[in-house]
């Protein structure tokens, strides 16, 4: 491969071009995003933003594979997506754990699924080891998720998800159910995670902070149905970031008033349309 | 009342294609710069609006002094300090350069940006380059940073439109993507038009100003009537009356500026209006009028 063509796919790790999503319903058609166009590079930070039921889980669907467009077309690493693969692993707000197997053993069961053909016991033990340890859940190793905190379970799940090594991790509002104490501490740990393994992560949230804090670009969806992607905002905030020393950085404020400007002016024109 | 663009001259070119000629302007105090650019003649890629006609697109020069901007002297001593040439193309044929003048003196609050995107490499509309009068960086830090797609935000609207777009109040439910930052700065009203270019790509230039310095005193668009032989009045906002929406119509015989710039694609100045002919891609959609 060429250093262009090479330059060109990093720049375009996950491509969606011309993605329209559109669900049968008892009431008729739904068209749910439209004119979808978005490229992530490898290694980027990206947050999907918007109000309820525009859509952003939906995207994040079509970029696991779990559900395939109506049109258009979601390529990876320059490869149609065509369902799940291991190679994009998703976290979901409600961790999936399954519960009556430990902390290890979930992680091990995506482990196993991916690396057993080509390594052996003592190899995928420590992958589970180490992914534990990624999440400094090392002392929970033999707990089943009925003995854990919701925050050591959604660890537990990144975990799992970081463990298969995937070329890209999408999230769906991981956080969301946690309470804003254990969400800031697992945002942090997030960040030390992504800059150690330089994952490509694509990330649902409703919360503006967390997008600023985390994200390289932010995307911003306007309202649903067929919703779209409205405006893109790049976040250029040195890495490592630090929360506490963030709160006064003005051009963190920037970012943050960018986002909140954008959710409120397009709410307060739906509820003037409407 | 001040206003934020100082001076527009437009440059035709001559009978034979090969220069741009002076055709006009409307220059308030600067009567000194205009009579110095009465006398001028610019080559393909000479001086400001040589090099817009050369490489097909808007220009914006923050700083006309020590650039390769011909007339810095005469322009320094009208207070002129920044410049963005406009070509403007019909079919695939130059038919004019608009150039408007700011000045950088405290009363200009402010902003003139252009948006660009080449759809062969992004469906994002970025910024170019824009000049900020005394608006400062806060608000230009967002626009460097914010990406807009076909339809939304000012730039957005005007790119999909492909006709120019008005907000006279950029607060709350405007559709005017930046308004927080906007209000925080003073900037009230936003105008965008879609630019002429060759290639295919696209670019808007966006005319933001607040109270103390509006763009111009009135600002009006003119588009054709469903029968194409007549321009209507599509919007009429006067910094005096506010909106205005008496309905208006001029005959494409008619003798008047705006059905000049209309037909022919060159600007037009009936003291003090200049109507501006908008040719997103050489097709010629709107006249949009400037009153000082």
């Amino acid at each position: 491969m060429n250093p262009t063509t090479t330059d060109t796919l990093n720049k375009k790790f996950i491509d969606i071009q011309n993605v329209e999503q559109t669900f049968k319903t008892a009431k008729g058609s739904f068209q749910a995003l439209r004119d979808i166009n978005l490229s992530v590079a490898k290694g980027e930070f990206v947050a999907l933003i918007g109000h309820s039921g525009c859509g952003k889980s939906t995207l994040l669907n079509l970029i696991a594979g779990l559900t395939k467009p109506t049109q258009g077309v979601l390529l990876c690493a320059d490869r149609e997506i065509a369902g799940p693969g291991p190679e994009r692993a998703v976290v979901f707000q409600n961790h999936s754990l399954l519960p009556w197997l430990t902390c290890f053993e979930n992680i091990y069961l995506g482990v196993e699924r991916v690396f057993a053909a080509t390594e052996n016991k003592a190899q995928l033990k420590a992958r589970t080891d180490a992914a534990l340890a990624l999440v400094s859940l090392t002392p929970a190793t033999h707990k089943r998720p009925g003995e854990i905190s919701g925050g050591m379970k959604q660890r537990v799940g990144i975990a799992r998800a970081l463990a298969m090594e995937p070329k890209v991790l999408l999230m769906d509002e991981p956080f969301g159910a946690l309470d804003a104490l254990t969400r800031a501490k697992l945002q942090d740990e997030l960040l030390s995670i992504v800059q150690k393994t330089e994952s490509t992560v694509v990330m649902v949230t409703h919360d503006v902070d967390e997008a600023v804090l985390l994200s390289d670009k932010i995307v911003m969806m306007t309202n649903g149905p067929s919703a779209t992607i409205g405006e893109v905002l790049s976040v250029k905030l040195e890495r490592p970031r630090n929360r506490v020393e963030l709160a006064e950085d003005r051009n963190y404020v920037h970012y943050r008033k960018a986002v909140i400007d954008f959710l409120y002016t397009r709410q307060g024109h739906v509820e003037k349309a409407a | 009342m001040k206003t934020f663009i100082r001076v527009i001259e437009y440059w035709v070119p001559t009978e034979d294609g090969s220069l741009l000629e002076f055709g006009g302007g409307l220059f308030g105090e600067a009567t000194r710069f205009a009579a110095v650019s009465n006398n001028l003649c610019f080559g393909r890629g000479e001086g400001l609006p040589g090099r817009a006609w050369d490489t097909g697109h808007p220009i914006v020069l923050k700083e006309l002094e020590g650039s390769y901007f011909r007339r810095g002297a005469a322009a320094r001593a009208a207070g002129l300090t920044c410049g963005i040439a406009v070509p403007i193309f019909k079919g695939d044929r130059i038919s004019a350069v608009a150039v408007i003048f700011c000045g950088d003196d405290e009363a200009h609050a402010g902003a003139i940006e252009l948006w660009g995107n080449d759809p062969e490499e992004s469906h994002d509309m970025t910024l170019v380059d824009g000049y900020y009068g005394t608006t400062g960086d806060t608000f230009e830090f967002i626009s460097r940073a914010t990406a807009f797609r076909r339809g939304n935000g000012l730039p957005g609207m005007a790119w999909d439109s492909q006709k120019p777009v008005f907000l006279p109040d950029l607060g709350k439910g405007s559709g005017f993507l930046r308004a927080d930052g906007a209000v925080k700065v003073g900037i009230n009203r936003g105008f965008a038009i879609p630019c002429s270019t060759l290639d295919g790509s696209n670019f808007v230039m966006a005319f933001l100003s607040a109270l103390a310095t509006p763009i111009a005193r009135r600002v009006e668009t003119w588009e054709p009537d469903a029968s194409g032989t007549a321009l209507r009045r599509t919007l009429g906002f006067s910094e005096v009356q506010g909106t205005s929406n008496t309905p208006d119509t001029v005959s494409l015989a008619d003798a008047g500026p705006l059905a000049a710039a209309f037909t022919t694609g060159v600007p037009a100045v009936a003291e003090p209006m200049i109507a501006i002919p908008v040719a997103p891609q050489g097709r010629i959609t709107a006249v949009m009028a400037l009153h000082f």
